[in-house]
């Protein structure tokens, strides 16, 4: 049976980013191998030490995107997996078909495979560009780390298709982490400092997190089931 | 390297500041030592960053020292130093060593000359005890290279070569951080890549220089999309930083990535509105 991280590293779920950190420096001080070395109770406390490590991971990965969607840390060999998952598989559309199917497919392929380059330079070689090519390309791209490109890619296939959840589901978690540096609570002087011409959300953490979790919602997702 | 990740001194406490100031005046006589005084010339804030941030993470054992210098000849300086000021220190000398190289070979610079032949027997001892890196400075200094012969207008290509040289060096040690690390490293590098062509693109563009943003500063919304995209990279790469369980120094380190990196690009966009008004 696995344990709880929180009871882990002894504290409460609700316990702040900087409380968990602190509770893990002090715990991993405590049982680190440098720190034991004469104690005859040394692999108990290296077990200890790598439960507190564990437990430390799970919590950053789930709290990462505020909880959401995505997993990150896919442990890609090449160490550029940025981790952005795609949901669901391909759907044959009936109307086009041809080498456009063909090549779509493959493009998908790649992505579950994990293989970004490849399914990009498959997706490069199409001329026709509909709101999925840009859907795939946006997944492809984020995961090279090209997240311009990614985000403007994802940004067309809303606007092609602004019904499909899927499109709309990524094109979020492509701006999550800019939506939580501009509410950020540290500083003051990001870009936006000294205009407060902020164009994006309402300059209100909590106000954004509740639109972008009722936008989930009709999606059929669910960012904070609290809420 | 630029100098944009900096610190904004009016949200620091004194206290902070002074220890700011110290790690960047270690870095800077670790340099000094190491390199000479054409070493020290290597110098940069971003550099600072990069040896608060591993101390932080690695809480390392830092030496505080007060020494006369150069610059400020009346007062000692304090000077906080610890091995990740030498790793840094060295990694400084490569990338410049590296730099310099291509610039000779491709512009013949005399300055450049001078910079190969008097640092190099120094900097190779550094090459050969950081091999990773070396390895992926000198590649990605090359692919940059490419990307600005071919002219390219795609930013996501040549700024993720500077990005994946920069998330290099933060890896001072393989372990269960490498990923983040190199993640935070690589949307810094971003970061710091399009800052430094939204700073230069007036200059590049009346000397002829290669720019990648040249083709985009002709839309109506340039600046609205420039600074999208920094945002953007900082929003990626605080995200990393928010995973690495840094306690020391984290106000000096937050107060970087959330206000310190936005003091050129607000002080350029103050000069651009009064140039506007005349």
């Amino acid at each position: 049976m696995t344990k709880n991280p929180y009871d882990v590293l002894g504290v409460s779920p609700s316990a702040s980013d900087d409380e968990i950190k602190r509770a893990y420096r002090d715990l991993t001080r405590k049982y680190h191998p440098d720190a034991n070395v004469n104690n005859p109770l040394a692999d108990l406390a290296e077990e200890k030490f790598k439960e507190v490590q564990e437990a430390y991971d799970t919590i950053m990965k789930e709290r990462e995107h505020g909880g959401y969607g995505s997993s990150s840390g896919y442990g890609n060999s090449s160490g550029y997996g940025y981790g952005y998952g795609y949901g669901g598989g391909y759907q044959q559309s009936s109307s086009s078909g041809g080498s456009q199917d063909v090549e779509m497919q493959a493009a998908y392929n790649f992505i579950s495979n994990r293989r970004f380059q490849d399914a990009l330079n498959v997706l490069n070689r199409m001329p026709n560009r509909t709101a999925q090519w840009y859907y795939l390309s946006a997944v492809a791209n984020a995961n090279l780390g090209n997240n311009i490109v990614a985000r403007d890619h994802a940004g067309q296939a809303v606007n092609m298709e602004p019904r499909n959840p899927q499109y709309q589901q990524l094109l979020n978690q492509l701006s999550w982490n800019t939506q939580r540096y501009q509410n950020n609570p540290y500083g003051s002087g990001y870009g936006y400092g000294n205009g407060g011409n902020n164009t994006c959300g309402t300059g209100n953490m909590c106000c954004d997190l509740w639109i972008l979790d009722s936008l989930c919602e009709c999606m059929g997702g669910d960012l904070c089931s609290c809420m | 390297m630029f100098g944009y990740v900096t610190a904004y001194e009016p949200e620091l406490k004194v206290k902070e500041f002074q220890k700011y100031k110290a790690y960047y005046c270690g870095l800077c006589q670790s340099l000094k030592n190491r390199y000479g005084a054409l070493g020290q010339l290597t110098l940069t804030y971003d550099m600072t960053f990069a040896i608060i941030l591993l101390t932080s993470l690695y809480e390392s054992e830092t030496k505080m020292s007060a020494h006369r210098c150069k610059v400020h000849p009346l007062k000692k300086q304090a000077m906080l130093q610890n091995e990740i000021t030498e790793y840094a220190a060295d990694m400084n000398l490569i990338l410049a060593y590296y730099h310099m190289k291509d610039d000779w070979q491709d512009e013949k610079s005399v300055s450049g000359f001078a910079g190969t032949c008097a640092l190099r027997r120094r900097v190779k001892k550094a090459i050969f005890k950081y091999p990773h890196q070396s390895r992926v400075i000198q590649r990605e200094l090359k692919n940059l290279a490419r990307y600005e012969k071919e002219n390219a207008m795609e930013l996501d290509a040549p700024a993720g070569c500077f990005g994946r040289l920069m998330g290099e060096l933060f890896l001072y040690r393989k372990d269960q951080w490498e990923m983040t690390l190199r993640r935070l490293g690589f949307f810094l590098g971003k970061f710091i890549y399009i800052m430094d062509a939204y700073e230069d693109l007036e200059k590049d563009i009346k000397s002829g220089s290669y720019n990648p943003l040249r083709e985009l500063s002709k839309e109506e919304d340039y600046e609205e999309r420039c600074r999208e995209m920094l945002c953007m990279m900082m929003g990626e790469c605080t995200a990393e930083f928010e995973k690495l369980p840094c306690i020391l120094d984290v106000d000096i380190l937050r107060n970087i990535l959330y206000d310190g990196v936005w003091k050129r690009f607000n002080k350029l966009q103050d000069k651009k509105r009064e140039e506007q008004k005349v």
